[in-house]
């Protein structure tokens, strides 16, 4: 079209973007390091189904609608990434093509009427968004300026396309020349045969003279190629930044998701308590894929949307989290990276003044504001339930628990900080190993006179049964710890418990940050286990089970981890424990966070309800992967939960709307929540929590009977 | 023969139960008895004084009406003294056992506290009491000749019958130490106990169901000077104040004397009160954790219980 | 102002404890640092932070008792002396009391807390023997300190049913309640320092005592014995009326509480 204005456009429009990349580059590879370029092959597979496939947007069935609308629009985008490489070739050379992409293949045919039929299903999602956000107004969105701005553009992409298309067409028509570039094969016809869209288009405009249609063409071009490069200088600057970075996010992400464990500090490390590097406490300490995360954010809001906290009004809103972190390492970014700098020469000089010095420059390079305090809010931090259900719904693979867990650090180990209410269950672990400081000599109290034994009295079992803290002191947790070793004592399954050698796992001190008392907990324990030679344990908390089976190996604990769910299941399937279809009423079942999301087992505890409840499993409208915690994950269990409604009763609303008889656990934590939540709505009399164990022996004892 | 003095606790201007019982067990063990009374107007306890006491020393100065540790201390060595006494016995209140220990070292003692039982052979006095939060108990021998004594409340029973005979002493007002003077008595409103300090804990549960059920036992916590504390679930619900909870996240305590009621007895609740000496529980549930830790567990509605209790209760003080 | 604390360390009393023989069953034991310490640390520690003053622990006790030690430096406490001697055994209240005013007189100190009482003997007689010991005013059951100056304290303490505000002049002892305060749990960067820091080790000799001041002991343990049981906890139903005149009868007369 016009060589010379191409080449400056580009030119300018390259030069920006570059620049833009340049020093996001500079900022990401001035955080913190991490490794994330192992096992490819598992992470080729997560970008191809949660990336390019967009099984998060499409997948979920209340999201389904705008799942489809942002699919398309990406899909459009991958396919029209060619084409504006073609449009650029055509402002050098009119008929630019790609090789194979032209009128002599059947593939540029294809193409064409590919592009075509996508430009149009665009341009409706285009429509179908804007909708959206003017009339349905879904709360998880902020109608912002740039979001938009950015409909705006892609509309006009789509829309310039069509009409350039639209009026070569009509010109062609008009002169029914051969000189105006077209494709037209005798094998294959002419060109707008195959692009119906862009027909539509041409005839919409057949009205329009030769100068007009000239003016249509040539207006359109230019306005599309503008847009195209105002589009590419705009994306790294705000949230669209996740049209170039979702895509490399997604193939970052953890691997071991949902299992990877908190990162080990070393707690040794004498220079660390020096300049405050354990957990995180300044916007630099993030790794660069935490920057990556939150360049990555398009605010798209599901995570909170899913959030408990922010169901039950708390402050918590992942959003406005991720956006602030955001804001903070933006404000921060010449800084952040002048300190990276530093710090290498830091590491290269021996002469100690000069060190002295250099120390002294990064410490004037640090950010104003706290992380927590200015950034985020205290209340905020710590009204996270580590349930990972944002983590879950995220279409960008953002991993938000991890990052809270690492500031709950910084809290608690470097600026000890932290609610109060913890210390209690902190001294009861720190003491007799269990967070209601009962005396440890009553650990196995639960298990007198049902001729259960200790590994110290007979060590040659198949499993250990590890009994938790709940099922030791809790008095109803002590019902499901009896129910259960009764269960596998009918089966004939050879076990041992560690009576009064057991200890809390850490779970909750993990949760909260208390990295020290978590490594203490874990190193007894690993020790006791691994004296025994122990390879198998039956869990019935989730907790113990997730943190005995994933995050253990850290301390050269290596155990398979069988859930008490997972275990009575295949009894009953393979027909060692006889159960009948007894159970009465409406049963319902509450997915624990840390046995379902984090440890996938969804169907086991489902199937021992299908062959136990006459009515079969009735499920709440939130289950499964989409679950909704109770309130007592992330050491929530042992702080007090002053703001917004209660979780529990939020939780136990639902169950009661769908007047359900029995809510069945497989958890302690959630027990007792959904127990205190059916309290608090008065439904003693209509409903009862039980966990799978009880309602199992329940059955036993009737069939035996 | 052994000489016993006993300190006469006077609370309110009167002289209090534990008295008789520390003076009819002084005389069951065959010794020679003596009291000594300190404070402000105690000469007018004279004739309830010498209920089974020989000799009465009083130390009677309005200067006394703020007494400190220093001047009970001295007053009773300069009793004890006198009377030649070989053991100095206090019924159990804080200001014994501010000043046991001091007069122990005046008189060249040995000092024993809370102590449940006397043992006197010949010359060996064996004593029980209590250790280790009340998980054993001690079997002490005095190898001193001069024992000053506190004993624990209600181990000792009073006796009728005892012979008064009166014969004050009056002794002088000890100097005030100026180094220690108290400035001011902070007397405690009832119904505002702190429940960290409070002796008596009454505490409501879900079971008090709302404004008319905790009013009903604010009563009782009330006639009790008791503590008044709460189960999460009557904070959560706003019937309580933030402050009143006991429990796991909330207040721990450790009363002589916690009376549950409407509470279920969930462990985090339990992890801020199993440390009391007593426990009442009143639940309607029967199976309720709460009676598995009770001493002593009342089946039945807290509506019904608590006001035939708040009767019982007055019965049983008058 | 210049503090000497005190720490023992006591059997966890969350613990069953068994009698055997007349002695208390070690195994399976543990030992905490004393409830009513924790409170006199924690005391100590405020007035370090809110006055500047220097602090000290004594602890008297032996090798075990450093994980107490440690628990106190990593609360803020800055020093520590242990005195481990073989002839402090079963020993009274004076006799500690005695261990106590040397290490006193060898420092330097203006004020010395302690808790009220500790949790194995439950005898509350030490720090108030010490005051006598050195002729220091002294105030038990503390429940608030105030620092008015460098040479005087407006302390509160818990009488019998009533509060007594004290004006206290420096040096003196005080013994602290645990309504005084919520002891902190030991900072995790304290507690990394706290390894690194030295406890000075003194035996009886080092304080110009000897075994036979030891011997002196006024008061000796013979034997340990099960308490009373008072059994399992009793269940009443039945009629109202008569369920709650029992119970009440039984809290006055067997439990003895009214």
């Amino acid at each position: 079209m016009n060589p010379f204005a191409i080449s400056i456009l580009l030119i300018l429009a390259m030069s920006t973007f570059v620049w833009f990349v340049y020093q996001k580059v500079m900022l990401l590879s001035s955080l913190g390091k991490e490794d994330r370029l192992d096992n490819v092959k598992a992470r080729i597979s997560t970008m191809l189904t949660i990336a390019f496939a967009q099984k998060r947007l499409i997948g979920r069935k209340k999201e389904r609608p705008s799942g489809i609308m942002h699919a398309f629009i990406f899909w459009g985008f991958l396919v029209l990434g060619i084409r504006t490489i073609t449009l650029g070739g055509e402002g050098f050379q009119m008929g630019f093509h790609l090789p194979f992409l032209g009128q002599d293949s059947i593939i540029g045919y294809l193409y064409l009427a590919l592009k075509d039929v996508m430009e149009g299903i665009v341009l409706c999602m285009i429509l179908f968004a804007a909708y959206r956000r003017a009339v349905t107004k879904p709360k998880r969105l902020t109608n912002s300026f740039e979001a938009w701005f950015v409909l705006v553009m892609i509309g006009t992409l789509m829309a310039t396309d069509l009409l350039y298309d639209g009026a070569r067409f009509n010109l062609i028509q008009i002169y029914e020349s051969q000189d105006i570039h077209w494709f037209n094969n005798p094998a294959f016809g002419p060109e707008y045969l195959w692009t119906p869209i862009a027909s539509l288009f041409a005839w919409l405009m057949s009205g329009l003279s030769e100068t007009g249609n000239v003016i249509v063409g040539v207006i359109s071009y230019w306005l599309h190629m503008i847009t195209v490069l105002t589009f590419l200088c705009f994306l790294p600057m705000g949230k669209h930044a996740h049209v170039i970075t979702a895509i490399p996010n997604v193939f970052l992400s953890s691997v071991g998701y949902p299992h990877t464990p908190a990162k080990k500090l070393d707690l040794e490390d004498e220079a660390a308590w020096e300049d405050e590097s354990l957990g995180v406490n300044h916007i630099h300490q993030f790794t660069w894929k935490q920057g990556l995360d939150l360049i990555t954010c398009t605010e798209c809001g599901r995570c909170m949307e899913v959030c408990p906290t922010y169901v039950t009004n708390k402050p918590l809103n992942l959003k406005s989290f991720n956006t602030s972190l955001k804001h903070e390492l933006f404000d921060n970014m010449d800084n952040i990276i002048k300190r990276a700098a530093l710090e290498k020469k830091l590491q290269q000089t021996e002469d100690e003044a000069e060190q002295e010095q250099i120390k002294e420059q990064m410490q004037a390079l640090l950010s104003t504001k706290q992380l927590v305090g200015d950034v985020i809010a205290e209340d905020t931090l710590w009204a996270c339930t580590t349930c990972r259900a944002c983590e879950q719904v995220c279409p960008v693979g953002i991993e938000h628990v991890p990052r809270i867990i690492e500031l709950r650090q910084g809290q608690t180990l470097m600026a000890e900080s932290y609610p109060k209410e913890l210390n209690v269950a902190y001294k009861g672990l720190d003491r007799n190993s269990n967070p209601w400081g009962i005396g440890y000599d009553k650990r196995a109290d639960w298990a007198k006179g049902l001729g259960i034994t200790t590994m110290a009295e007979n060590p040659d079992v198949d499993y250990l049964l590890w009994v938790g803290c709940a099922g030791s002191f809790d008095d109803r947790g002590q019902k499901v710890a009896r129910a259960t070793a009764k269960i596998l004592q009918a089966a004939g399954i050879s076990f041992s418990i560690l009576g009064t050698e057991e200890k809390c796992t850490g779970d909750f001190a993990r949760r909260a940050g208390n990295e020290m008392l978590f490594q203490s907990m874990a190193e007894e324990n690993v020790e006791i286990l691994n004296g025994y030679k122990i390879t198998k344990i039956i869990a019935t908390c989730p907790h113990c089970l997730n943190t005995l089976g994933n995050e253990y190996p850290q301390f050269n604990g290596n155990y398979e981890l069988i859930h008490h769910s997972q275990f009575i299941s295949q009894l009953i399937e393979e027909g060692k424990i006889k159960v009948k279809k007894s159970v009465e009423g409406k049963i319902t079942y509450h997915d624990p966070c840390y046995l379902g999301r984090y440890n996938k087992i969804f169907d086991e505890p489902r199937n021992i309800i299908g062959s136990i409840a006459k009515e079969g499993l009735t499920e709440m409208p939130r289950n499964r992967e989409e679950s909704f915690c109770c309130g007592a994950g992330g050491a929530r269990m042992w702080m007090e939960e002053t703001i917004g409604e209660r979780i529990n009763v939020n939780r136990v609303q639902e169950a009661v709307d769908m007047k359900a008889d029995k809510v069945v656990v497989a958890c302690p934590f959630c027990l007792t929540m959904v127990d205190d939540g059916i309290k608090t709505l008065e439904q003693e009399e209509k409903m009862e929590t039980i966990d799978l164990a009880e309602l199992v022996w329940q059955t036993l004892e009737k069939h035996e009977a | 023969m052994a000489k016993v003095l006993v300190v006469a606790d006077i609370k309110g201007g009167a002289l209090k139960g534990s008295f008789a019982e520390l003076v009819s067990t002084a005389n069951d063990l065959g010794a020679e008895v003596a009291a000594v009374a300190v404070g402000a107007g105690v000469k007018a306890l004279a004739a309830d004084l010498a209920t089974g006491t020989k000799t009465q020393y009083v130390a009677d100065d309005a200067s006394l009406e703020k007494l400190t540790a220093a001047a009970l201390t001295a007053a009773v060595v300069d009793a004890a003294t006198q009377f030649g006494a070989d053991q100095v016995w206090f019924a159990s209140t804080e200001a014994a056992k501010a000043a046991a220990p001091r007069i122990a070292a005046k008189l060249d003692a040995a000092c024993v506290t809370d102590i449940t039982d006397v043992q006197v052979d010949g010359s060996q006095v064996v004593i029980l009491r209590p250790a280790v939060a009340g998980k054993v108990v001690e079997k002490v021998e005095v190898k001193a000749d001069k024992v000053v004594a506190i004993v624990r409340a209600g181990a000792f029973d009073a006796k009728e019958g005892l012979v008064a005979s009166e014969n004050l002493v009056e002794l002088s007002t000890p100097e005030a130490d100026l180094r220690a003077t108290i400035q001011e008595i902070l007397t405690e409103a009832g119904g505002a106990v702190d429940l960290a300090d409070a002796k008596i804990v009454v505490s409501c549960g879900r079971g008090a169901k709302n404004e008319e059920g905790v009013a009903l036992l604010k009563g009782l916590a009330e006639d009790l000077n008791a503590g008044f504390g709460a189960s999460r679930a009557m904070v959560d619900s706003g019937f309580m104040p933030h402050d009143s909870q006991v429990g796991q996240t909330g207040k721990v305590v450790a009363p002589s004397l916690y009376i549950a009621c409407g509470i279920s007895g969930a462990i985090q609740h339990l992890a801020g009160m199993n440390g009391s000496k007593v426990i009442v529980a009143i639940n309607k549930d029967a199976d309720a954790p709460i009676f598995d830790i009770a001493d002593y567990g009342i089946v039945g509605d807290l509506f019904e219980i608590v006001p035939i209790m708040r009767e019982e209760i007055k019965k049983v003080r008058s | 102002m210049n503090i000497l604390v005190t720490v023992k360390n006591v059997v966890d009393v969350e613990l069953n404890i068994q009698v055997k023989n007349g002695a208390i069953v070690q195994d399976g034991l543990q030992y905490v640092m004393n409830a009513w310490d924790e409170n006199a640390v924690e005391a100590t520690v405020v007035l370090k932070e809110d006055q500047g003053a220097s602090t000290e622990l004594v602890c008297i006790g032996d090798g075990t008792a450093t994980v107490a030690i440690r628990k106190a430096f990593a609360m803020g406490i800055e020093g520590g002396l242990l005195i481990e001697d073989e002839a402090i055994k079963n020993v009274d209240s004076a006799s500690y009391a005695k261990i106590l005013q040397k290490v006193y007189e060898q420092g330097d100190y203006d004020l010395v807390i302690t808790g009220k009482q500790s949790q194995d003997t439950d005898s509350g007689q030490t720090g108030i023997l010490l005051a006598e010991f050195l002729g220091l005013p002294c105030v038990s059951n503390v429940v608030t300190i105030e620092a008015i100056d460098d040479k005087n304290l407006k302390v509160t303490r818990q009488a019998d049913g009533n509060k007594e505000v004290i004006a206290l002049q420096l040096p003196a002892v005080i013994t602290v309640n645990d309504s005084i305060n919520e002891p902190r749990l030991p900072a995790l960067r304290g507690i990394m320092q706290a390894k690194k820091k030295k406890i000075k080790n003194l035996d009886l000799s080092d304080l110009g005592l000897s075994a036979d001041d030891m011997a002196a002991s006024k008061t000796k343990v013979l034997e340990y014995q099960a308490p009373q049981s008072r059994g399992a906890g009793q269940k009443f139903e039945g009629d109202a009326a008569e369920i709650t005149s029992q119970v009440v009868n039984l809290l006055a007369t067997e439990a003895k509480v009214f």
